[in-house]
C-alpha cells in the first residue's frame, strides 16, 4: 500500500461561493519534438524546423478543466504567452472546450525564462480577475523544467499540487491523487489552488469537426505589455526579467545495438561471456 | 535435396540454421491458426546477404530440385511464406540496407529485407512521403511488392504497384535481373517488372526495390465519423467519392472490433458515440483546403445520419487512429478462423455489406466486418464458432459467390498464398490460369520456387 498522506490547505483567496468554477489553463505552443532539430552551435531549439502544436501535457490540463466544467459547471480560460502564431494553439483549445482564450504577445516578453514567463502569466491572471483553479500540464516537452506551474502559484500566493494523476473530489474543496515517485499521496486542498497534472489523469478528447471549424475563426483576446502594466513591473518581463543563462545544449549520441557472437562452449569462452556482461554493467 | 554444408559454403556457417527450435518463427506467418498451412518437417533456414549469394543458392536448388520458400517479414495472412514442402526457407532479412533516398528524383532505393516501418521513417526524415500504408510496419519491402499490398492509404494514390519503378530479382535459374529503374516512363519491351508485383515468391526472389515517392503534403486531418447504423456509414462512401473529393483513405470499422484493438494497445478509441465508423484522412496544400474538404465530407455524412464527426490534426492523434486501425487484425487473430479479403466495385460496397449481413443471419452468427471502404475492399471476419460448427468453408464460399456476382474478386490485397487456392474454382477461369502457369514455367522450369503457393 502506498503511504497516504493527508494535507489540508486552508488559504482561500477570491473564492466566490455558489457560482460555478472559474478555471484557468495556461498553455504553451511547442515544436513537434519528434521532428524538431537542435542548433547545437547556438545551443537552441530551432523552432522553424518543425510544426508547432499545444504542449501535449497541456492537453491533459485542458481536458481536466473541461471535464470539471461538464460535471460542476465552469468557465474555462486558456492563456498563453508567445508569438502571434500561438493563436493557433489557443483556437485549438477553444475547439476542445475552453470558453475564452487570451494570448500575451509583445516583443518585451521574448527571451523569457521560467521565472519571467510565470511572472507574466501571473500578471495576466490577476488582470483576468478571480479564479478558483489553475490547471497546468506537468511540464513542457521543449523546456522540460516543470517550473512554470509552481512559480506561477508562488507569484499568486496560492498553494499548488504537482503530479496530479487523479481528482477524487472537486467542489468546495479539492482532493487529488499526486504521484510522488512510486508513492501515491492523497492530498486535500481548499480553493483556489494550482494543479499540475500528469498524462495519467485522462485521455484528451478530439474536438468535433464543427467546433474546430468554428474555433478557427474565433476571436482570441490579445494583451501586450502595456495592457498588463497596471498589474506588473515591466522590468520583470522577457529577457530582462530572466536570470537563467543557458551555457550549452547538446544531444546525447544515439548508440545502436551491438551484437557479439561467442562461438565456443569451453570454460574460457564462458568467462569471456561473464566478462562481457560485467563490462556492460560497468 | 540440398544439405546444410552446401549452403554454408555459399553464405558462411552462421547463416544456415538446421535446428527446428531455432527456426520455429520462420515456419509460420500471420495467417489465422484455424486455416494456417502446416509447415513441412525437413526444412533448412538460410539467410543470404546479397543477390549474388541468392543466385548461388537458387542455382544449387535448381540443380538438386530442392524447393525454396521465400520469406520477408512473415506478416502475410494467406500462408504464402510457409514452407509447405521439405526444402529451404530463404529469409531476405540480411538485405536490410536503404541504399538511397533520392530527393532529386523523388525515389527511394531499398534492399528487399528493409522493414517497411524503417523505410517510412527514412523517407519521412528526408522530408518526403510514401503514401501506401499496409497495416504491418514489420513487413519487408520485398514482401510488400511480392504481395502488391494495399492497405489504408490507397484511395488517392493507389496500391504498392503504383509506386514500384524498379526491381532487382533473382530468378530460379540463378540470373539476376534488373527491371525498370528511376524512371517514370519505360516502354522497352514487355513489362516484366509488373509480373513480379504480386508474384508472391513464385517467379523470383526480389532483392531490391525502387519506389517512387511524393512530396509531403502541407496539411492533413483525420475525421472519425460515427454512425448508429453500418449501412448508413457504408452508403456514405461512394457519395463522398462521387462528390469529387478523393481522400487519402476512407476506412470502415465497427465499435466491437476497434475497441478490442485499442484496448490491446493500451489506447482508447476516440469516438464515444455510434457503433459504426468511417475514418476519412484528408490532405491538402493548406489547412484551409483540408477544412473545405472536411466541410463537404461532413455535409454528406450528416445527410446520412452521422451522429458525431471528430477531427484529429495533431500528428500523434492521427497516428494513434491509424495505429488502432492497423492493429485490428492482430487483436482479433486468436478468435478468428479466417479473415476474408473480398473486393467489389466501389459503388457496390453497400450491397456487399447487406449480403454479408444476410449470410450471417442465415447461419446464426456474427461477422465483424471492416475494410478499405473506398476501395470496395472488405475484410469480413469469420469467427472460430464457424470452424467449430464445421461450416466455415460453406459460409466463406457463399460470401465469395456474392462478391463474384457483383463483379468482384476473392482477394483484393492479401493474395492467394496457400489458403485461397481451394476456392479458386468459383472464379471465372477462361484461359487466364493456364497462361499464368505458362509464365511460371518460363521463369521456373523445375517448379522449385514456392511450389504449391499462389498458383493452381
Ligand atoms: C496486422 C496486419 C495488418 C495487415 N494489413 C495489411 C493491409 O492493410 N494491406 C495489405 O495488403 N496487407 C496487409 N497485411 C498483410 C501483409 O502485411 C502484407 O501482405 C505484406 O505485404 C507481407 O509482407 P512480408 O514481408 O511480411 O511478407 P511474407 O509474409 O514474409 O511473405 C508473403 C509472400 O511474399 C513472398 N515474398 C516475401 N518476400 C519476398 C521477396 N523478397 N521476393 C519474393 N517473394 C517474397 C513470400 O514468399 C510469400 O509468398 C497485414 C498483416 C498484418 C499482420
Amino acid at each position: 500500500m502506498p503511504e497516504l498522506l493527508k494535507v489540508s490547505i486552508t488559504e482561500d483567496i477570491n473564492r466566490r461561493s455558489g457560482a460555478s468554477l472559474r478555471i484557468i489553463v495556461p498553455m504553451k505552443q511547442v515544436p513537434d519534438m519528434r521532428q524538431v532539430k537542435f542548433d547545437t552551435e547556438k545551443g537552441k531549439v530551432d523552432r522553424s524546423s518543425a510544426a508547432a502544436e499545444i504542449n501535449p501535457f497541456d492537453l491533459h490540463a485542458l481536458e481536466t478543466a473541461v471535464q470539471l466544467k461538464e460535471k460542476l459547471g465552469a468557465a474555462v480560460t486558456a492563456i498563453s504567452m508567445g508569438p502571434r502564431r500561438a493563436e493557433v494553439a489557443l483556437r485549438d483549445a477553444l475547439a476542445r472546450g475552453a470558453d475564452s482564450a487570451v494570448l500575451l504577445e509583445d516583443s518585451k516578453f521574448a527571451g523569457a525564462d521560467t521565472l519571467a514567463t510565470s511572472y507574466t502569466l501571473a500578471c495576466a491572471i490577476r488582470k483576468l480577475g478571480g479564479f478558483d483553479l489553475i490547471i497546468c500540464g506537468e511540464k513542457t516537452v521543449d523546456g522540460d523544467t516543470g517550473q512554470v506551474g509552481p512559480e506561477l502559484a508562488e507569484h499568486l500566493n496560492i498553494p499548488h499540487l504537482a503530479y496530479v494523476s487523479k481528482l477524487v473530489e472537486a467542489g468546495e474543496k479539492l482532493v487529488a491523487v499526486c504521484d510522488m515517485e512510486g508513492e501515491a499521496h492523497i492530498v486535500e486542498a481548499s480553493l483556489p489552488v494550482l494543479l499540475m497534472v500528469t498524462k495519467d489523469i485522462n485521455i484528451p478528447r478530439l474536438p468535433t469537426f464543427r467546433d474546430k471549424a468554428m474555433a478557427r475563426k474565433a476571436e482570441v483576446t490579445i494583451w501586450n505589455a502595456e495592457e498588463l502594466s497596471s498589474f506588473a513591473d515591466p522590468s520583470r518581463f522577457g529577457i530582462e526579467g530572466s536570470p537563467t543563462r543557458v551555457r550549452k545544449v547538446f544531444l546525447p549520441s544515439e548508440e545502436g545495438r551491438k551484437g557479439k557472437i561467442f562461438r565456443n562452449t569451453n570454460e574460457e569462452a564462458i568467462s569471456d561471456v561473464a566478462q562481457a556482461i560485467l563490462d556492460f554493467l560497468g | 535435396m540440398i544439405n546444410a554444408q552446401q549452403l554454408q559454403e555459399i553464405v558462411g556457417e552462421d547463416w544456415v540454421i538446421t535446428k527446428r527450435e531455432q527456426m520455429e518463427s520462420y515456419l509460420v506467418d500471420e495467417t489465422a491458426v484455424a486455416i494456417r498451412p502446416k509447415p513441412a518437417d525437413n526444412v533448412i533456414l538460410v539467410k543470404p546477404a546479397s543477390a549474388e549469394e541468392i543466385s548461388e543458392i537458387l542455382k544449387l536448388a535448381n540443380r538438386e530440385l530442392t524447393p525454396v520458400f521465400v520469406r520477408g517479414g512473415g506478416t502475410g495472412i494467406c500462408g504464402g511464406a510457409v514452407p509447405i514442402r521439405d526444402g529451404i526457407v530463404l529469409s531476405t532479412e540480411r538485405l536490410d540496407r536503404i541504399e538511397e533516398v533520392d530527393r532529386a528524383n523523388l525515389m527511394v532505393v531499398a534492399q528487399a529485407g528493409v522493414a517497411f516501418g524503417a523505410m517510412l521513417k527514412a523517407v519521412e526524415d528526408a522530408g518526403l512521403f510514401f503514401p501506401p500504408h499496409p497495416g504491418a510496419e514489420n513487413a519487408h519491402v520485398g514482401g510488400l511488392v511480392a504481395c502488391n499490398a494495399g492497405g489504408v492509404r490507397a484511395v488517392k494514390y493507389g496500391v504498392i504497384r503504383n509506386f514500384v519503378r524498379g526491381l532487382e530479382a533473382v530468378i530460379p535459374t540463378g540470373e539476376i535481373l534488373m527491371m525498370g529503374g528511376k524512371l517514370l516512363k519505360n516502354n522497352q519491351g514487355l513489362d516484366l517488372m509488373h509480373l513480379f508485383i504480386n508474384s508472391g515468391g513464385t517467379l523470383g526472389v526480389i532483392t531490391k526495390v525502387i519506389f517512387r515517392l511524393c512530396p509531403k503534403f502541407i496539411s492533413s486531418g483525420t475525421l472519425v465519423i460515427s454512425y448508429d447504423n453500418r449501412h448508413e456509414a457504408i452508403d456514405t462512401v461512394p457519395e463522398i467519392l462521387q462528390s469529387g473529393i478523393t481522400p487519402l483513405a476512407i476506412e470502415y470499422v465497427e465499435r466491437n472490433v476497434i475497441e478490442i484493438s485499442a484496448r490491446r494497445l493500451g489506447m482508447r478509441w476516440p469516438a464515444a458515440k455510434g457503433q459504426a465508423f468511417l475514418i476519412v484522412m484528408l490532405t491538402g496544400d493548406s489547412e484551409d483546403e483540408v477544412y473545405a474538404q472536411g466541410e463537404r465530407v461532413s455535409n454528406i455524412c450528416e445527410k446520412h445520419q452521422a451522429v458525431d464527426i471528430l477531427i484529429a490534426e495533431r500528428k500523434e492523434e492521427q497516428a494513434d487512429i491509424l495505429k488502432i486501425r492497423s492493429e485490428v487484425y492482430s487483436s482479433l487473430k486468436d478468435n478468428v478462423a479466417d479473415v476474408l479479403d473480398i473486393t467489389v466495385p466501389p459503388a457496390s460496397i453497400g450491397v456487399m455489406m447487406d449480403k454479408v449481413d444476410t449470410i450471417a443471419q442465415r447461419f446464426d452468427t456474427t461477422i465483424p466486418t471492416y475494410g478499405h471502404a473506398a476501395d470496395g475492399n472488405l475484410h469480413p471476419h469469420l469467427m472460430r464458432d464457424l470452424h467449430e460448427r464445421g461450416i466455415l468453408r460453406q459460409v466463406k464460399r457463399e460470401i465469395y459467390q456474392e462478391a463474384i456476382k457483383l463483379g468482384g474478386v476473392i482477394t483484393g490485397e492479401h493474395g492467394l498464398g496457400v489458403v485461397r487456392l481451394p476456392d479458386l474454382d468459383l472464379c471465372p477461369d477462361g484461359k487466364t490460369w493456364e497462361l499464368m502457369r505458362g509464365i511460371k514455367r518460363v521463369f521456373d522450369p523445375n517448379n522449385i520456387l514456392s511450389p504449391g503457393i499462389g498458383l493452381l
